[in-house]
């Protein structure tokens, strides 16, 4: 049996902050490979670089040094529109701050997602219905975001996620605003849709509880990648 | 040394300099415009004061007679036979000299000594009075004046009075200030003759010590019927008074820039007040108590208000220099001679600008810091509770609104004829409307976010609803650029109504086919009348003189017509039957009164009215009221017939020639110049060039209102550009988030871009209700009040739709660098920035 293809891959992936004249080597020189449907765990301290490493996977920033490669596509090599257009189709984002926009209801934050993707709008309610039934949602669908528990908006966000079917989900620190509880039923559903649905997952986590929900566990330390203990 | 908590709160400021500079720049304005008007005015006003008082000398009282002026027996027989020494002749008149208007004043130099000296220190008074006699058509003028009519001692220069040329020798010239330039001394003699007054004095200057009641009982006894002993400050000031009401005008729409101006202030020391809500909270929580935070939003906002205030002051003495420039044209065409070019930057004046813009501050910010203090001391104040916090109070905010309009509209009702009162209610007005904006614009942008949905999909629904959702935030734009919305709407169509009206007053006015007359003052030599009533097709005349009388009370202008009864049309009677007011005019002791007298005096058809005539005063019955927008609120209609029963004077200034049908109007116009070519200079006009060029004065005296209402305008974009600005950084994650999910910078920007145009649009729908109430407002009691005038309001819907536009293209405008901006934003610093 043939291994599975490389969704993404990442090699000599550097990257840099400035404060005044000083100059912070966040990431230096990272080689990676995920196959698809794989589902990585990022761990580290705060400020490692965890949240650089995702936003550079999913194309919000860009390198110093190094590409990286998702789903095929070179996303370094992409101009800042491309990228843009790549990321609306190829990527799902999860926050943890949930990041919904808070004008729009709870169906309309997911609707904005397919809508960008040129989704008609019948396929469009019949996906967020889909999704919003699998995040338990269904009844909040006209709800706006000021009126739901923590979980519940990470819930709406994991739907916003993965309603156009990306390549690969990001999540940064996903559980991270949730309590135990909540924390651990919103990781257990988003373990079964990614799962189920065959995505390939990188996720930033102090948690080790979140991390062990993962295939693999990487640990980020003094800009390099490494397995963790 | 700055507390650490004042620091961290400024370092906030400053951190955000385009917010600090707009913020700045709205008061600025605001308090420029104040400045600016305050010294125009008043530096007009002063300018006027001066120049009277320089001209007035030491007189404390004058002499003044009908309209022809004092009879030189007058003076003669006050000398002579009453034995009143210390009076002295005054002649006073225009004339003009290559194109620049002068004061021509003609005096008796030995007279003048115990009253004033025009001739300052430099000159023998022998010498100049061998030249005045010796020397034909000899003046004197002040250095500035000689310098700016490019002459030197000895040089002889045309004169134009009365419309005749004359020729002037400059003999002397004498050291003065400002007062005195543009004034040309003449001898009593020269002047008379220049200003076709021979035999006439138009006044004789009398210097009475204070207490001495002997000397004035000698006046009184030795004045003869239709002259009389008025004071020479109140003569004064009763001519200062009549642009009080233009000038109070004017500051009226000058305090209009500054509301607006503080709806911008509030608006930005709101917005920084919120950003700064988790600094608050932070502070709070280490213990900062709600007086020491209240105290501390407040210091920042008069810190920030005095140095707008600081830079408005200077920006109001630069923007006072041109706009003194037009309110001294204006005053000059419509009320009293003013000859001004410098503005005078009086304390009181700086003063009034630096209170207005720190007061301003500190009551834009009093709302926000009381609001600050309210916070819980915790790290962060979420959106959704400020939002819900604004909703809860939008019922209250609403219905103080709806309060503060119903409170102008009892003001305008019982507050009678007074003019401040009047534009209280204006700014009342203004407020309550204001209030009430808000709420409009969360209902409709909560009902049209749906359409806006299905018409352009979920950015356009987000575009719209953001609006009501981030309503501590649009509100006070929105009002911002309603508020200066509805004031350019109400100013023009009050100017256009006003227009309207007088262009329709002029048609009916005027009814003969030729106007002619002389140029500003003097009078028509009788040869040229008869003259050009023999010109063939000429079939009728009506003749005019413009004659002022004058008693303790005031002046009041007296218009005596002889009019053909074909031109009776021509004047619209309010409140009586034509046919038997006419009657009345033309036979009896009855005169017409115009609207702005009626309404000042409270007379109307049916009552008396007391005038000085040259055989002392006489009860007028008041045959009818007419409609009248001459500037001169104290116009009275005469019959020709009517004034020679009580006035001395046959004298004509002006005629309307009737022509029969078919006559060429220019042949009879070039005909009429032939024969004043050699004789006397008349303006010549045809029906329509008069009506052309009323028009055109008209326009230029509201050139003023263009001015300070497109300064309005301009502030009310600042608010916008700065409001949409502070947005875009305060919904810097969500602009963030919407990258990261994968809409482009184009996407981005043109959602802002449209949620700004929507923003325009609700303004410019919330102004037209409030611009039409304010122009109802101005035509209906502002106008009344300050000139008495009845203006027909007409709404042109171009008004209203340019006003929507313009508010639609400003906003998009506003929106265009936010919005450049937002889509420049790179996500993942905004997201880490939170």
């Amino acid at each position: 049996m043939s291994a599975p293809p490389l969704e993404i891959q990442l090699r000599g992936l550097t990257r840099r902050f400035r404060e005044g004249t000083r100059e912070h080597l966040v990431l230096d020189g990272i080689d990676l490979d995920i196959a698809r449907g794989e589902t990585v765990a990022l761990r580290g301290r705060s400020g490692s670089g965890k949240s650089t490493l995702l936003n550079l996977v999913g194309g919000i920033d860009a390198p110093d040094a190094g590409t990286v490669n998702v789903a095929g596509v070179e996303v370094t090599a992409l101009t800042e529109r491309e990228r843009t257009l790549f990321r609306r189709e190829r990527i799902g984002f999860v926050y943890q701050a949930f990041n919904l926009v808070p004008t729009l209801s709870v169906a309309d934050n997911v609707r904005l997602v397919l809508e960008l993707n040129k989704v008609s709008a019948r396929s469009a309610s019949a996906r967020i219905q889909e999704l919003l039934d699998a995040v338990g949602l269904a009844d909040r669908a006209a709800s706006y975001p000021d009126v739901l528990s923590g979980g519940e908006q990470q819930r709406v966000a994991i739907a916003r996620a993965l309603c156009h079917k990306p390549a690969v989900l990001l999540a940064d620190e996903p559980t991270g605003n949730l309590d135990d509880s909540t924390a651990d039923s919103v990781l257990a559903l988003l373990d079964r849709l990614v799962r189920d649905s065959g995505h390939t997952m990188l996720v930033a986590t102090h948690s080790q509880h979140v991390a062990a929900q993962c295939d693999r566990v990487l640990e980020l330390h003094n800009g390099k990648l490494q397995p963790a203990a | 040394m700055i507390p650490v908590t004042y620091r961290a709160s400024f370092s906030y400021l400053l951190r955000h300099p385009w917010q600090l500079v707009l913020s700045l720049l709205g008061i600025v304005i605001g308090v420029a415009v104040i400045v600016a008007v305050d010294l125009a005015n008043s530096s007009a006003r002063k300018a006027f004061l001066l120049s009277m008082d320089a001209i007035t000398g030491e007189a404390t009282h004058q002499v003044v007679g009908g309209p022809n002026g004092v009879s030189e027996d007058v003076y003669r027989s006050l000398r002579t036979e009453a034995g009143l020494t210390r009076i002295a002749p005054v002649i006073d008149g225009a004339a003009t000299s290559d194109g620049l208007s002068l004061q021509l004043l003609g005096i008796d130099l030995f007279a003048e000594q115990s009253v004033r000296s025009f001739t300052g220190d430099a000159q023998d008074i022998s010498s100049l009075f061998v030249s005045f006699l010796v020397e034909p058509g000899a003046v004197t003028a002040s250095e500035q004046t000689a310098q700016e009519l490019g002459l030197e001692i000895g040089d002889r220069f045309e004169l134009f009075s009365s419309g005749r040329q004359h020729t002037a020798t400059l003999v002397a010239t004498f050291a003065a200030d400002d007062s005195l330039d543009r004034v040309l001394v003449a001898d009593v003699a020269t002047a008379q003759e220049w200003l076709d007054l021979v035999g006439w004095l138009s006044r004789i200057d009398v210097r009475i010590e204070d207490g001495d009641t002997a000397t004035l009982e000698r006046f009184e006894r030795a004045l003869g019927p239709g002259t009389q002993l008025l004071s020479a400050s109140g003569r004064t000031r009763s001519t200062a008074e009549m642009s009080q009401a233009f000038m109070t005008n004017l500051t009226a729409m000058s305090l209009l820039a500054l509301l607006v101006g503080l709806f911008l202030i509030f608006n930005s020391v709101n917005f920084s007040v919120l950003q700064r809500r988790g600094l608050i909270g932070v502070l709070r929580a280490l213990g900062l108590t709600r007086r020491q935070l209240l105290t501390m939003v407040l210091v920042e906002a008069a810190a920030v208000g005095l140095v707008a205030a600081i830079a408005g002051v200077l920006f109001g003495a630069v923007l006072g220099e041109q706009l003194l420039e037009l309110v001294s044209r204006t005053i000059n065409d419509l009320y009293f001679r003013v000859n001004v070019t410098e503005v005078s930057v009086s304390a009181f004046s700086v003063a009034k600008g630096i209170v207005a813009g720190v007061g301003a501050a500190l009551l834009a910010a009093a709302v926000p810091a009381i609001e600050a203090t309210s916070y819980e001391p915790r790290l962060a104040l979420t959106r959704s509770v400020l939002e819900r916090r604004t909703r809860h109070v939008l019922p209250i905010v609403t219905a103080t609104g709806i309060a503060g309009m119903v409170a102008a509209i009892a003001l305008i009702l019982v507050s009678g004829t007074s003019l401040v009162a009047g534009l209280s209610a204006v700014f009342l007005l203004i407020l309550g409307f204001a209030l009430c904006v808000p709420l409009f614009v969360r209902a409709v942008s909560t009902l049209i976010a749906p359409l806006a949905g299905k018409l352009g999909g979920t950015s356009a629904r987000m575009a719209v609803a953001g609006i009501a959702s981030g309503l501590s935030r649009t509100g006070i734009a929105i009002v911002a650029l309603a508020v200066a919305l509805s004031a350019t709407i109400g100013i023009s169509v009050m100017v256009d109504s006003f227009r309207g009206s007088v262009n329709a007053w002029l048609q009916q006015t005027l009814q003969a086919d030729i106007y002619t007359g002389t140029i500003r003052e003097g009078s028509m030599e009788p040869e040229l009348i008869a003259a050009i009533r023999a010109i063939d097709g000429v079939v009728d005349m009506s003749t005019r003189k413009r004659a002022t009388v004058e008693d303790a009370s005031g002046r009041t202008q007296l218009r005596v017509f002889e009019l053909p009864p074909q031109s009776y049309d021509g004047a619209e009677l309010i409140d009586a039957e034509p046919a038997p007011a006419w009657q009345a005019w033309e036979s009896e002791d009855a005169v017409f009164v115009s609207e702005p007298y009626a309404y000042q005096h409270a007379v109307g058809a049916g009552d008396v009215i007391t005038l000085p005539t040259d055989r002392g005063p006489r009860q007028f019955d008041v045959a009818a009221t007419f409609q009248s927008y001459d500037i001169n609120a104290k116009g009275i209609m005469m019959s020709r017939a009517t004034y020679a029963r009580h006035f001395d004077d046959d004298t004509i200034d002006s005629l309307g020639i009737y022509l029969a049908a078919g006559v060429d109007v220019d042949a009879v116009i070039r005909e009429v110049e032939r024969l004043s070519k050699d004789t006397q200079s008349l303006y010549i006009n045809s029906n329509a060039g008069l009506r052309k060029e009323s028009m055109r004065i008209f326009d230029r005296t509201f050139v003023i209102t263009d001015v300070l209402y497109w300064l309005t305008l301009g502030v009310a974009f600042i608010g916008i550009l700065s409001a949409m600005l502070a947005l875009q950084l305060e919904r810097a994650r969500e602009t963030a988030t919407l990258r990261a999910l994968g809409m482009t910078p184009g996407q981005v920007g043109g959602m802002i871009t449209a949620q700004t145009g929507v923003i325009g649009l609700l303004s410019g729908i919330a102004a037209i209700p409030l611009g039409i109430v304010m122009a109802y407002v101005l035509i209906k009691v502002i106008n009344r009040r300050a000139f008495g005038w009845q203006i027909d309001m007409t709404v042109a819907p171009d008004i209203l739709a340019v006003s929507v536009i313009f508010a639609i293209g400003a906003a998009m405008l506003a929106g265009l660098y936010p919005a450049w901006r937002a889509g420049r934003s790179q996500p993942a610093i905004a997201m880490r920035e939170e």
